[in-house]
């Protein structure tokens, strides 16, 4: 009988337990948020609860549920397998293909035209997002790579000077660039690094998670090489051995034999700030929507560097690799839970929209960056509807808080040099490239860049772009 | 005739059936039972299920995790194809042989110095094992910073006193197996200590005293006495050990991605990649498939090898 009793009591506790683990539905269409800031950023946390509140005053019928999901391809497939993807989250330009044949996204063109925004789109980004006639997701922004610059330390060393008002002089007085315009000019910098210094190097080479091979890209464009995937005969053909590629692989191995490029072989995307912030590096190749990573996280003066374009390695090609990021919507996602999404988008100043709400959005975004000292930079616009640019560009020039010379070179070719990233598997691609890059930084020596890239070229090809073919 | 109408009467009464042995036994353990079995219905969720799931999956193109269609060995022929496989199973031999030339014999070096020590022997104790408590993952971040093939990094200041470096080993086709098994050395050989301890302190105090008296040096005692005394742990461990760095995943992944150009990726984290990266399901399982055919494989012929010595 006390068996029994005692039982049944352990029975009673647990089914307690389990009712009060479940959350009463209130009847609201709930809308899970991918993009939620995570909870150690206070500030921002705090202003998106505000752009909550203000939507869910206006729209009684949503609830906002954050759900932070940092995007990456290892963890999209078990997220959007078991249907736990938030109902909008953010990606890269290079996934929505891949996102649509794994059936992870879903078309929001119906929602998005209702809205009156496909129009708006930026002619290129749309393209980008576009599959079949079908839209698949709204762009937040784009980004251009181009070339970081420690001010500080190319003042040390002499290859610039300064002005009166105490600000680095960044070009002679023809008006010419007293930065690296050309790859050469990059290695003559390493080297003069090489001779001043013990502990910094010239510049920060990636070769691992798939960034490396997203550099690489980039560089044998800007030596050459027009796309490393082309169709021919009505079949795409992978061309990561072209001369162009050869050449910037090269140039890599010429940086690692003379100890130029900072050492290491799994260098990814997360080691720039730090590098940088730490005056391990001089330059480094980075997307212009991460310029204030080493600021925020390493106290890197904000005054103290510049972003310019890309060089060339031939003399004539100079391209800026443009990707960006998308605001994407789970498969499992219903109709009412895109509009719902799509509308809160003009809560959190990330739509076409221009009314109060939006515009007061738009602005708080650039307080609360403002008030955490972050550098505010003119960015690479999702949107090309008059009267959002005109809003957007006078807010932008009224809280930049940078020297805007050192920026500007790149803000003004960036529509010019703009390449986008190859159509199929990209991701993949840049993978394979990676282990390129590995081979010629660890027997910098003996490695041969052309077979190097054949390899990978015909493992590009086999695995990967015979399955569109 | 009467007895064996007898017998046969008796039959049913006597006649266990399987059935009725079973109930027998339940009812006899039925509070033993009762105790395993949520961590049996756990291990038949998490190991059995997913176990045979996989074999499965190994045959089939799979796309979202769900099987499409039939392709019987397609998958195994196109890892074989993948010159990653190659030097991935080469690799995972090239982790066991450095983990068994240095991850198997230094705690049983170690565990004997231990055993030998007279003071403070809770203090060395206690900290060979700290290791062991700290999250894996902390400490291959902590040995990638250390190793960092930089000018500015710990082990390259350090050897600059002397005028030596700098290495970057950790970029070394050649070195970056032997570091990585030198950290998963340092991390895991505090627990293998302790349970050498726990062998050499239950070895008959007389054996080493007849030894002596017969003359036998430290050395002699050891090979003689010692190791003799505790070579089931010996064996038990080295089993262990040889599985357990077939199941290399995480340090290559954390310390190298793999690289340089594969020349760390192992069996493990190549199952990883096919599954999770390259999105190719099918591939993974063909590969988890081998894995555990090779450590399979060597179970046995260790199995023999040590009956064989045996007889």
């Amino acid at each position: 009988m006390k068996k029994k009793l005692i039982c049944l009591a352990i029975v009673t506790v647990m089914m307690c337990a389990l009712l009060c683990a479940c959350q009463p539905d209130n009847g609201k269409i709930k809308i899970s948020v991918g993009f939620w800031p995570e909870n150690s950023q206070k500030s921002d946390v705090a202003m998106y609860e505000e752009w909550k509140a203000n939507f869910e005053a206006d729209y009684p019928q949503y609830e906002i549920v954050a759900e932070p999901y940092q995007y990456s391809p290892e963890t999209v497939a078990a997220k959007g397998n078991t249907g736990n993807l938030p109902t909008i989250f953010q990606t890269y330009f290079t996934e929505p293909a891949m996102l649509i044949e794994e059936g992870y996204i879903r078309d929001i063109t119906d929602q998005v035209s209702e809205l009156g925004w496909l129009d708006k789109i930026d002619d290129s980004m749309r393209e980008q997002l576009t599959v079949d006639g079908k839209l698949y997701g709204i762009p937040r922004d784009g980004y251009g790579m181009g070339l970081f610059i420690n001010l500080e330390l190319m003042y040390d060393m002499g290859l610039i000077d300064k002005k009166a008002d105490g600000t680095y002089k960044i070009y002679d007085d023809n008006g010419d660039p007293l930065y690296p315009t050309t790859f050469q000019q990059i290695t003559e910098i390493c080297r003069l690094t090489a001779e001043t210094y013990d502990n910094t190097y010239g510049i920060l080479i990636l070769s691992a998670n798939k960034q490396g091979g997203w550099q690489l890209a980039n560089m044998g464009w800007n030596f050459g090489t027009k796309a490393l995937e082309v169709k021919e005969n009505g079949k795409w053909t992978a061309h990561l051995d072209d001369n162009g590629m050869v050449q910037a692989l090269g140039w890599i191995q010429e940086l690692a034999q003379e100890g130029l490029c900072y050492p290491g072989t799994s260098l990814n995307y997360n080691d720039w700030p730090a590098k940088v912030g730490s005056d391990g590096v001089v330059m480094a190749f980075v997307g212009n929507d991460a310029l204030a990573q080493p600021i925020t996280s390493y106290g890197f003066n904000k005054d103290d560097f510049a972003f310019v374009p890309m060089p060339t390695g031939d003399g004539t090609s100079r391209y800026a690799l443009f990707g960006g990021t998308p605001y994407v919507f789970a498969d499992n996602a219903t109709d009412e839970q895109v509009e719902g999404a799509l509308r809160f988008l003009k809560y959190i100043g990330r739509s076409p929209e221009t009314d109060e709400i939006a515009v007061a959005a738009l602005e708080k975004g650039f307080t609360v960056a403002q008030s955490k000292g972050m550098p505010i930079l003119p960015t690479i616009k999702a949107w090309k509807n008059e009267d959002y640019l005109a809003i957007a560009d006078e807010m932008e020039n009224r809280y930049v808080n940078v020297n805007y010379e050192y920026f500007k070179d790149f803000f003004d070719t960036i529509h010019t040099m703009r390449h986008d990233e190859e159509p199929y598997y990209c991701q993949d691609l840049y993978g394979l490239l990676d282990n390129a890059i590995q081979s010629v930084l660890s027997k910098p020596a003996s490695a041969n860049p052309l077979t190097a890239l054949q390899t990978q070229n015909s493992l590009f090809q086999s695995i990967y772009l015979d399955r569109v073919n | 005739m009467n007895k064996f109408k007898a017998a046969t009467a008796e039959l049913p009464k006597t006649q266990t059936t399987f059935g009725n042995k079973l109930k027998r036994f339940l009812k006899r353990n039925w509070g033993g039972w009762a105790i395993m079995l949520p961590s049996l219905v756990l291990f038949a969720f998490f190991i059995w299920v997913p176990l045979f799931e996989n074999i499965s999956y190994s045959f089939y193109e799979i796309k979202r995790f769900e099987r499409q269609s039939f392709v019987g060995f397609d998958n195994y022929a196109r890892v074989f194809r993948d010159p990653a496989f190659g030097k991935a199973v080469l690799n995972t031999f090239l982790y066991a042989v450095w983990s068994i030339a240095i991850g198997f014999l230094l705690p049983l070096f170690l565990g004997l110095l231990l055993s030998e020590t007279v003071h403070f022997k809770g203090f060395f104790r206690l900290g060979m094992y700290i290791p062991n408590i700290i999250s894996g993952i902390a400490v291959v971040l902590m040995w990638t910073n250390i190793l960092d093939g930089s000018n500015g990094s710990m082990i390259n200041g350090f050897l600059s006193i002397f005028g030596a470096g700098p290495v970057t080993v950790l970029s070394d086709s050649k070195w970056v197996i032997p570091v990585i098994v030198l950290v998963m050395t340092w991390r895991g050989a505090g627990g293998t200590v302790l349970i050498y301890l726990s062998a050499l302190q239950t070895v008959d105090s007389t054996l080493y005293e007849v030894a002596k008296l017969d003359g036998a040096g430290v050395l002699r005692r050891i090979w003689n006495v010692t190791l003799p005394s505790i070579r089931p742990t010996i064996k038990l461990l080295f089993l262990l050990q040889i599985i357990s760095v077939f199941q290399v995943f995480y340090e290559p992944m954390v310390m190298t991605a793999g690289g340089p150009d594969n020349a760390s990726i192992s069996l493990m984290y190549l199952c990883y990649k096919y599954t999770f990266i390259d999105r190719d399901p099918g591939a993974g399982a063909a590969v988890g498939v081998m894995l555990a055919l090779i450590i399979g494989a060597l179970s046995v012929v260790y199995f023999a090898l040590n009956r064989r010595v045996k007889q």
